[in-house]
């Protein structure tokens, strides 16, 4: 890809789309543009644009691609793996403004909304009728559906409901070349390739979302909660796969071991108890009937399991305060840390219990705790690796112990990334689970999208990539060449 | 299909993945064009290939590459018929949550292919929804693989939905892994027969309203092509699925429907018709909200021309109807199907005429109007199968 040096038209030009104030120069305010969640890499974008429409998101598009410049599109920026980390002289394409419900339909189940509309705003909005949206990751007050997209979030829930990708129907987005294109369609099947299932999780390289269609569901009748303590993470590994195979799938199983309680202990005021090796938050929902019974039988196979104790929310403010102490599980360990380096890989369910042995082990021969919070249903991990960046060394020696725990998840049978997606942080282990004609094959996506590599370049792939040109030569229909018919 | 009999100079049925990666490999240099035959279920889907120099049979990739019960999740070679899937899971009380035509010729790989599904889908989804990996064989004879053995993985594109209804023409499904259900302890069906279009959007309405939870819900038109029946599924334990049963039959008795429990036997007779089969095939998919205006302005007008079964899974807005054009309707059969055609796109939808006859074929397009998106479908299909060696010319856009 060539990069023009730097030229005052461009900037005239992108004010004029969108107007100065949404066009970011300034070195000062592009600061906050440097990086996402992932906030160990920062790179200095050379401006930030801000539409608030469709149509101006595709004439940014089509500035930028005329200059020749990367394109890196920006949800809310909560993103844990540096999808947004912008790269040398790009442009940040930030959804931020285009924050509006657009069409709410009951009837089908179904929402129309604007990217930068978070999470938790779209669940809210018809709450009172009774619906829900099922993704919930734990930043889900801050996220956007945009960056959720992205990178098909996932959440505590995605056990029973699925991920982003099971979710969201249809898109209208903005291509490289800078055109509109309608993804998905009003019925269940749509025509021809699953391009949704494509968009959903390709972390910004395929097309810009400026609209979502997003399928709702009806809230369940009843959920149960309920949280049980364990002597170690052996118990509640063995407490988890028991609830499975008795047929249960609850909505939520959520792991927390004991650095992880004591830190949410500490930071939220929570009365659990800190003598344990491992907690188990679970949610079981469907109708009352079904519910209750469940309930019933999972704290059964919990008892049976070793369970110390298990404790039933009374009311919904205590189920909420369960809850609120799993999802501030992250910002609590920065209580107990001064810095810590959050992982995200995925194990078969049945490994819990001598993977996290493993990951433990590999902390202690470096001299580092690791806190375990995480979706044991799915056997999706979040190991937070702590350190003190003051100490020398420290920080790398995280860095490591984070690069060895993917390994180890990989050598389970596991992937790289459950939720967080692979971005700038995970590109180089990409070669741990595919080979290199998977990625040439997932390429092939990409340049049917994008063959300039002109969106997000330098993520999800180890190794620059580019697209060139067809790998062959097409070969036309007989009646193309014949001129009585034509494509697309 | 004449001109593939004419074309065809060779049947494969490798044994083994990599010799089908060897056997295409092979070929590739030639430029030979290959179709792949899984139980032939749906082998009229799309437009005739163009050419057909081999015909790959997957029926000896009949393998369970690995099962992991207390992971809940399969891996298996694409030939293995559902049926044998089943089989194979049901000792563990598990099961693959999908429910088409034909199970016990059906395979995994042309299943996948085609998308198939049954009424299920109306709890679990379609196999986009089910599947968690893939490998295929490129066009250059390459293997590669998608996704993972984890239910839970953002690692890179999603291949394995990507395949799901791509009808080998971006690659030969050869293995997939999917994610697997437990078998519920208890399955009960009810119906109410009887029921106008606008009686089946009611109930449905109120099977939301109340909060219930069907596994499968599916409305069989009755002889006579006006009134429905409306067959419901609960199922996971029992008393979940009673009370889920006994709600239900308040429901319907308060709209004045009368719902027979069809017990426990209901679930063989029900699934038997969940599928109407014949030489004329056509599925539908519209907004469900769309059911009333779909039934009076598509189903109505193809009845009077065809002697056809219809079943309609009204909380998905899916419709299919089976069966052949009625004595002395030939003439106006391809214009029937166009304007109901014309009605299901006005709502947003689509209508897909999966098999026909040799009187409609070569009048009538399988697929209807192109969506906007054609064109990255046309991309990806070049970056996939640059010369067209899969399928060609079959899937939608005669790609």
């Amino acid at each position: 890809m060539t990069v023009t040096t730097a030229s005052p038209g461009i900037e005239r030009e992108l004010s004029d789309i969108v107007g100065a104030a949404n066009c970011i120069v300034d070195p000062g305010e592009l600061r906050t543009y440097e990086c996402d969640g992932l906030t160990g890499t920062r790179v200095r974008p050379r401006v930030v644009v801000l539409p608030a429409t469709t149509e101006e998101t595709a004439a940014v598009v089509r500035v930028a691609r005329r200059y020749g410049l990367p394109i890196v599109p920006r949800g809310a920026g909560t993103g844990l793996s540096g999808g947004a980390l912008p790269v040398a002289g790009c442009i940040v394409i930030g959804l931020s403004r285009m924050k509006r419900i657009l069409a709410i339909d009951l009837e089908n189940q179904r929402m129309r909304v604007q990217p930068g509309v978070i999470n938790l705003d779209v669940s809210r909005a018809i709450a009172a009728d009774g619906y829900y949206y099922a993704p919930d990751p734990s930043s889900q007050s801050i996220c956007s559906i945009g960056g959720n997209i992205a990178e098909n979030s996932g959440g505590a829930h995605c056990l029973k409901y699925g991920f982003t990708v099971n979710h969201v129907v249809g898109a209208t987005i903005v291509t490289a070349e800078g055109e509109i294109v309608e993804l998905g369609s009003a019925g269940a099947d749509p025509l021809g390739y699953d391009l949704m299932a494509v968009l959903v999780g390709s972390e910004g390289l395929v097309g810009i979302v400026t609209e979502a269609v997003v399928r709702i569901l009806r809230t369940p009748e009843a959920t149960r909660t309920f949280f049980a303590t364990f002597p170690s993470t052996d118990e509640a590994g063995a407490c988890v796969s028991g609830i499975v195979a008795a047929g249960i799938v609850p909505a939520a199983v959520e792991m927390m071991d004991r650095l992880a309680i004591e830190a949410i202990v500490k930071a939220t005021g929570v009365d659990w108890p800190l003598d344990v090796g491992a907690a188990l938050l679970i949610d079981v929902d469907g109708t009352a009937a079904e519910a209750d019974h469940t309930a019933t039988r999972a704290v059964e196979i919990a008892q049976l399991s070793g369970a110390l104790e298990v404790r039933t929310p009374r009311d919904a403010r205590e189920r909420q305060l369960m809850w609120k102490g799993r999802k501030s599980a992250f910002a609590a360990v920065g209580r107990i840390s001064p810095n810590y380096y959050v992982q995200d890989g995925v194990i078969p369910r049945s490994e819990i219990g001598p993977v996290l042995r493993e990951i433990a082990a590999a902390g202690a021969r470096a001299g580092l705790r690791v806190a375990n919070v995480f979706h044991a249903g799915d056997g999706n991990l979040h190991p937070l690796v702590l350190f003190d960046a003051r100490v020398e060394g420290e920080e790398h020696a995280a860095e490591q112990v984070a690069g060895e725990i993917l390994k180890i998840c990989v050598r389970h049978g596991g992937s790289i990334t459950g939720e967080h997606g692979v971005g700038a942080d995970k590109a180089a282990y990409m070669g741990e689970i595919f080979n290199e004609a998977d990625l040439e094959t997932m390429n092939f996506v990409r340049c049917a999208f994008d063959p300039a590599v002109a969106f997000n370049p330098g993520k999800v792939f180890p190794t620059p990539r580019l697209c060139g040109d067809r790998p062959g030569t097409y070969v036309a229909h007989e009646t193309e060449i014949a001129g009585t018919a034509g494509r697309g | 299909m004449t001109s593939q009999a004419d074309d065809l100079r060779e049947r494969l049925a490798p044994a083994s993945v990599d010799e089908a990666a060897a056997m295409v490999r092979e070929r590739a240099e030639s430029g030979a064009t290959f179709a792949f035959a899984g139980g032939g279920t749906e082998s009229a889907l799309g437009y005739e290939p163009e050419r057909v120099d081999a015909l790959l049979e997957t029926t000896r990739l009949d393998r369970v590459v690995e099962y992991a019960p207390s992971d809940m999740v399969v891996s298996v070679e694409a030939g293995m018929t559902l049926a044998a899937l089943q089989t194979t899971l049901a000792p563990q009380r598990q099961r693959l949550a999908l429910d088409p035509a034909l199970p016990e010729r059906a395979t995994i790989g042309g299943l996948l292919a085609t998308n198939a599904f049954g009424p299920l889908r109306t709890r679990y989804g379609t196999l986009r929804d089910l599947i968690v990996g893939i490998t295929i064989v490129r066009a250059d004879g390459t293997l590669a693989r998608g996704g993972g053995k984890v239910v839970k993985n953002v690692a890179g594109f999603d291949l394995p939905k990507l395949m799901v209804g791509s009808l080998g023409s971006l690659g030969l499904i050869v293995r997939a892994t999917f994610r697997l259900h437990p078998m519920p302890e208890r399955e009960r069906w009810y119906e109410a027969g009887g029921l106008t279009a606008e009686g089946v959007r009611a109930l449905c309405r109120s099977l939301i309203a109340r909060r219930l939870e069907p596994a499968a819900v599916f409305a069989r038109l009755e002889p006579g092509g006006s009134h429905y029946a409306l067959a419901v599924l609960f199922e996971g334990f029992e008393t979940g699925v009673d009370a889920q049963g006994a709600s239900w039959l308040e429901s319907a008795n308060a709209a004045g429907a009368q719902i027979v429990d069809a017990g426990p036997e209901g679930v063989r007779i029900a699934a038997g018709a969940a599928h109407p089969r014949g030489p004329v095939r056509i599925r539908i998919s519209v907004p469900p909200a769309a059911f009333v205006e779909t039934h009076r302005d598509a189903v109505l007008p193809l009845g009077d021309c065809f002697e056809a079964e219809c079943v309609a899974y009204p909380t998905t807005g899916t419709f299919l109807l089976g069966g052949f054009v009625r004595d002395g309707a030939g003439s106006r059969a391809v214009a029937t199907i166009a304007a109901a055609r014309a009605a299901c796109e006005a709502l947003g939808g689509s209508l897909v005429v999966a098999d026909m006859d040799a009187a409609l074929r070569g009048s009538v397009d399988p697929y209807g109007t192109l969506p906007q998106s054609f064109p990255i479908m046309r991309r990806l299909k070049e970056r996939f199968d640059p010369e067209r060696r899969f399928n060609r010319g079959r899937f939608l856009g005669r790609l």
